[in-house]
């Protein structure tokens, strides 16, 4: 048992200062708890928090003592504080995560006589019905239950929130550039204005590089003023391996192979998904971890294949699938089993993960290339919560052998290539996409428009504005667009008016509101049918931009786009001009600038990373012979028997635009990976006509828009205009200025 | 117009502060009330029939801003004046005519609080009209030689068919043992129970002894017992005034909705079929929330036939007897009427102290209408109050011209306080502030404050 220095004993020791600033009460649990001493990040935060005017982030990594440094001061200031309502609303993105959090707090609650209640989709009835009833102390809560409560007792929030000291918000990291920390956003600011009054934010965040970021999201336009309390600590231990696979052509037939049993049945297996379902079942079975693939189909066949694993070693089987077009049923049984005791391994889908709602797991796998670091991040967040467990994720990358038929985007290993170039950008630097500033978020202003209309039973369209655009989170939305937005709204009987001029509910917004999925502001995406000839070849997951005569991938054949479908999530196809296909579409998501520069880094450099196995190693010698064959290092193109290939080394927004550019200039374009192939076409000419582009100026982006097809990813897009259609996959997918920058670049260092 | 009454100070003060608030007056109304003559006598027939023992229902549909709670407030001062009972509310949404949540309950104690008669016009009569119950028990126990209590079950005897009508009998006996034994805590517990604020059986059964309270579920019921009470108390007659139903067309919930148009359908069917005795309705509301067909009472089959339009009428053709009474909104001549009847009530009906003269106020209404349109006459609550206003600066700034400050006058939007910005802006964006004069405001703004879907 140790005690703490009095802060007026010899020396410089003011560490405990912080600590004799608390309620004797905290100060006791803290004795209780026999602490050495309080962490340097505890002892920082208490000031800030206990004054209570300013708005604090505080930023360390797992089990680095955040939720103790933020609850020690409010817990103290809450004991002495005398008003009626909640005191301090925390807001967590996941249930598991609440119920976490919860158990930790309200021992501290118990010892104190503070309330503290979880409250979220699980959480009965009763006890929120309670909690309404006499309000007191700390809630914790999603944001989607957040929702649940302004629309369904909206004249309550005020005398609710009355007594509001502190706003938590747990994982910001979490929330940053989503339509989820949008609403988030947009949840703060209704909180304040239900109480009319400011009330100090505390963030708790994940170490990211540049802590900016989470000020600016945590209170937009005063980030500045934004108290920032960063942990010296060492985060947490992470062990990381990245394992490369050669795929041979599945024309050489061999079976899973165990031992003395050869069996055939599955001719399509080829040796690396045979090598990667072993290695998982090897290292993953009497564990719980969860494995991250990046299509439906491949999710399938691994799960099939490491079940047949089991059954021929005689081993119950741990492994069970987790996608969107699995039934619910199924996926519950996923969950549970994950949530309980016995080992555990769920086989999902990427986009899926914040449908998987339980907490620590022992470790990681990914297999295929992740496309995001804060994504990748946030999955190795999940594995060893506990404090001292190590975070570990293991990569699976398999890359075609070379030969002289392989595509050429293929010979650079460029799956291998960009694993390396996010595991650099996440642990290395530490670096987190940063969120799109320009981005409207229509849909989840849609929302929110109908949330505030249940909320207050009716509002007219200035006050909507100036709550949810001039002072609230959609500030970027201009009059103009928002006049539009809410007629267009009208339009599809979400609102009508009154006569007074009150916006109210129409009856599709009613129906709208009432359904329990209204308060999720995103939604998975759907992945898009392809289909020819009225036959149906598969799903896609599909993110970048779908136009007409345009280029697509898919099950290793080149297809020339139809028409799409927006509505129904169909493309009809047509079988382009053979060719070999490169395997490595990279459709699989949104990647940043900086990724594909740092790909190009790694190209150019000649150092191994650590972390990589043998075969990965050898990859990515050959991969940089290849690159230097193909003279990437002094061009940005490479020739294509009749057609040419364009190498930015720039991200998605910026490739996508180029594309639509392109086809602007009637240019036949697919996006092929890491490059885009423009077809019937030389080099030179290509040249040409990019530099046409440059002197014609930064182009305008809605009307680029104008182009695409599928301009409906997020949950209400649908019910967008046309024009509104454009503004906002303008805003969010497309960027002018830094295509033409790129395309500039590009003609430059060419002549 | 009667140029040489003299106006009462108490009257010229309740009128003038509660307009220039944007209110209602509770006392007075008779002063600057404005035509609807045919409307105003419909209704006084409706309360003399309830006085005879029948029951009524009239819903008054006016425009937002028509003078529908004027219109309300004055027959509620009629029926006092003939002794009647009367209650009233307005609808908001944690006030409902059906929910499961409380806000039924919490409309019941509103009405309660509410009650006014004739001797105490402004609300809290409830505990008078118990207490002329139980004295008017206790005058004729002491003719017939018997005990109270036992007159006092009796006068009670044929509410006990009634819904709840037995405990409500156990609620005046306890009144009345109160009263007998001087035990004022018994006194006052059976009046919060009359007043709906027992919120669990449990504190109602440890108080007054009775296993009921009045809650979401019944308080319609203990509605028409009251209204059998008070004339066994000796009063005419019980009228419910029930104001800004445009709550219920607002309500998100569709279930909510109906449940609440299933319990108006309810209180019609009791009034017509005059099952209430003695009891009458007065509801206020606007057009659409009469009549449109998807949410509003139109949108409720049974609804729609029992208030359909009667086809004689229409195009100057009326039909007073008809539930549904439609106040047209006012015409400019009427609010002519009003500004003069408003002036001589500020003057205190001293002719010569008018500080404008009738020419100045036609001035007056052709700068409203240049700002604001038709909507300064059709929706006048606003006009009034910067009328007042005007009123008042020339009271106290003897030297000022009338036109100049006509020219200053503004009329302001309807704004909810609640969602107005609470913290100013330090960037550039300005905060649209309603006070501000003309020329600040950017075209955007005008769109959105007059926005149309």
């Amino acid at each position: 048992m140790t005690t703490l220095p009095p802060s007026s004993s010899n020396g410089g020791q003011q560490a405990s200062s912080g600590f004799q600033r608390l309620h004797p009460g905290v100060q006791k649990w803290i004795w209780q708890q026999k602490w050495p001493a309080l962490r340097p990040i505890q002892e920082d935060a208490i000031p800030p928090i206990l004054v209570g005017q300013q708005d604090v982030i505080i930023s360390a990594a797992t089990a680095g003592g955040k939720t103790e440094a933020a609850f020690l001061p409010i817990f103290s200031r809450l004991k002495d504080a005398t008003r009626a309502g909640i005191g301090t609303l925390c807001i967590s993105p996941l249930k598991a995560l609440i119920n976490d959090q919860f158990r930790r707090l309200s021992a501290i609650g118990e010892q104190l006589d503070i309330a503290v209640t979880p409250w979220h989709g699980d959480i009965d009835a009763g006890r929120k019905k309670r909690l309404l009833k006499q309000p007191s102390g700390i809630l914790i809560i999603t944001p989607e239950s957040l929702e649940a409560l302004f629309v369904n007792h909206g004249p309550d929030m005020t005398a609710f929130f009355q007594g509001l000291n502190y706003l938590v918000i747990d994982e910001l990291h979490a929330f940053i550039g989503s339509e989820r920390g949008k609403q988030l956003q947009s949840l703060m600011h209704r909180v304040e204005q239900v109480i009319r009054r400011k009330v100090p934010r505390i963030g708790l965040s994940a170490t990211i590089g540049d802590m900016g970021l989470a000020a600016e999201f945590l209170r937009p336009g005063r980030a500045d003023q934004v108290n920032l309390v960063i942990s010296e600590e060492e985060g947490q231990e992470i062990q990381l391996q990245v394992r490369g696979y050669r795929k041979v052509e599945p024309d050489l037939e061999k079976g899973l192979n165990l031992g003395s049993e050869v069996e055939t049945e599955q001719t399509g297996d080829s040796e690396d998904e045979i090598d990667i379902a072993a290695h998982l079942f090897r290292v993953l079975r009497t564990e719980t971890n969860l494995i991250f693939i990046n299509s439906r189909s491949a999710v399938e066949a691994y799960t099939d294949r490491l079940r047949r694993l089991s059954e021929q070693q005689r081993v119950p089987n741990e492994f069970f699938p987790h996608h969107g077009s699995l039934s619910k049923d199924l996926r519950e049984e996923a969950e549970q089993t994950l949530k309980g005791d016995q080992p555990a391994n769920v086989i999902c889908t990427t986009t899926l993960e914040m449908g998987i709602d339980v907490g620590a797991v022992k470790s990681i796998a990914q297999v295929g290339a992740p496309f995001s670091v804060s994504s990748t991040r946030q999955r190795l967040g999940r594995s060893g919560r506990q404090a001292g467990d190590p975070a570990i994720v293991r990569f699976y990358i398999s890359e075609p052998e070379v030969t002289p038929t392989t595509p050429q985007p293929d010979t650079l290993h460029p799956a291998l290539v960009q694993t390396i170039a996010i595991v650099n950008l996440m642990v290395f630097k530490r670096w987190c996409e940063p969120p799109i500033v320009t981005k409207l978020h229509l849909s989840t202003l849609i929302q929110q428009v109908l949330s505030l209309i249940a909320q207050y039973g009716g509002v007219n369209a200035s006050q909507l504005y100036q709550v949810l655009c001039q002072t609230g989170a959609f500030r970027q939305v201009t009059q103009e667009m928002f006049i539009k937005l809410l007629r267009q709204l009208g339009a599809k009987d979400l609102v009508q008016q009154t006569h007074d001029g009150v916006l109210i509910l129409g009856l599709k917004g009613e129906r709208l509101v009432n359904h329990y999925s209204f308060y999720t502001a995103f939604q998975t995406p759907d992945e898009y049918r392809i289909v020819t000839r009225g036959n149906m070849l598969g799903t896609l997951p599909i993110t970048s931009p779908l136009f007409e005569g345009m280029y697509l991938i898919f099950a290793g054949r080149r297809w020339k786009v139809l028409a799409v479908d927006a509505e129904r999530k169909v493309v009809d196809v047509t079988r382009a001009a053979a060719g070999r296909v490169p395997r490595f579409s990279g459709d699989a998501g949104f990647i940043h600038d900086k990724i594909r520069q740092e790909m190009y880094r790694i190209y150019r450099a000649d150092d191994a990373p650590t972390f990589l196995d043998k075969t990965a190693v050898d990859l990515l010698r050959e991969g940089r012979e290849n690159f230097c064959r193909l003279a990437l290092d002094n061009r940005c193109w490479a020739k294509n028997g009749k057609h040419t290939l364009l190498f930015c080394w720039m991200g998605s927004q910026v490739v996508n635009t180029i594309c639509l550019l392109l086809r602007t200039q009637g240019l036949d374009v697919g996006m092929e990976g890491i490059a885009i192939l423009v077809r019937d076409i030389s080099p030179e000419r290509l040249l040409e006509k990019l530099e046409v582009l440059v002197e014609s100026g930064p182009a305008d982006a809605v009307e680029l828009a104008a182009i695409v097809e599928d301009k409906v990813g997020e949950k209400h897009d649908c019910f967008l205009s046309e024009e509104l259609l454009c503004w906002n996959y303008a805003s969010s997918f497309l960027d002018s200025q830094g295509a033409w920058d790129t395309l500039k670049r590009l003609t430059e260092s060419n002549n | 117009m009667t140029a040489g009454t003299k106006i009462k100070a108490k009257d010229r003060d309740a009128v003038i502060q509660s307009l220039r608030a944007g209110v209602v007056p509770r006392s007075g109304q008779h002063l600057i009330q404005v035509g609807r003559a045919q409307e105003l006598d419909a209704l006084i027939k409706d309360i003399d029939r309830i006085g005879d023992g029948g029951s009524a229902i009239r819903f008054v549909i006016g425009e937002y801003g028509s003078g529908k709670t004027f219109f309300l407030a004055l027959v509620r001062a009629i029926a006092l004046q003939k002794k009647l009972v009367t209650v009233h509310a307005d609808l908001t949404p944690d006030r409902r005519l059906h929910a499961s949540k409380g806000q039924a309950r919490s409309l019941y104690a509103e009405l309660m609080r509410n009650l006014s008669t004739r001797a105490k016009p402004d609300g809290g009569a409830l505990s008078s009209v118990v207490e002329k119950f139980v004295s008017s028990a206790l005058a004729e126990a002491r003719s017939r030689q018997a005990t109270p209590e036992v007159i006092i079950r009796e006068r009670l005897d044929h509410l006990s068919e009634m819904v709840g009508g037995y405990d409500f009998a156990e609620i005046i006996a306890a009144y009345w043992r109160g009263h007998d034994t001087g035990d004022d805590v018994l006194k006052s517990n059976a009046v919060r129970w009359l007043r709906g604020e027992f919120s669990t059986k449990t504190d109602a059964k440890k108080a007054l002894g009775v296993r009921i309270i009045v809650d979401d579920a019944n308080f319609y019921d203990q509605l028409k017992l009251f209204a059998q009470f008070v004339r066994l108390a000796g009063y005419e007659g019980f009228v419910i005034c029930l104001d800004e139903l445009v709550n219920l067309y607002k309500l998100a919930n569709t279930q909510a909705r109906k449940s609440n148009y299933e319990q108006i359908l309810r209180i019609l069917n009791d009034s017509l079929q005059g099952t209430a005795d003695g009891l009458g309705f007065v509801l206020g509301g606007t057009p659409e929330f009469l009549m449109d067909t998807r949410k509003g009472l139109y949108s409720y089959e049974a609804l729609q036939s029992r208030l359909a339009e009667n086809t004689f009428a229409g195009d100057g053709i009326v039909d007073f007897s008809h539930p549904v009474i439609r106040l047209a909104s006012l015409s400019q001549e009427d609010l002519y009427v009003l500004l003069t009847k408003i002036r001589h009530v500020f003057f205190t009906g001293n002719v010569d102290a008018y500080l404008i003269s009738d020419v100045e106020v036609q001035g007056f209404m052709q700068h409203c209408f240049q700002r604001v349109g038709e909507a300064y006459f059709r929706t006048p609550r606003n006009t009034i109050t910067a009328f007042i206003n005007l009123l008042a600066v020339l009271e106290q700034n003897p030297g000022v011209s009338v036109e100049n400050l006509i020219g200053k006058v503004t009329i302001e939007t309807e704004q909810n306080p609640d969602l107005l910005p609470f913290e100013q802006e330090e960037d550039d964006t300005p905060v649209s502030d309603p006070t501000l004069a003309d020329p600040g405001e950017t075209e955007a703004d005008d769109d959105l404050a007059s926005f149309k879907l």
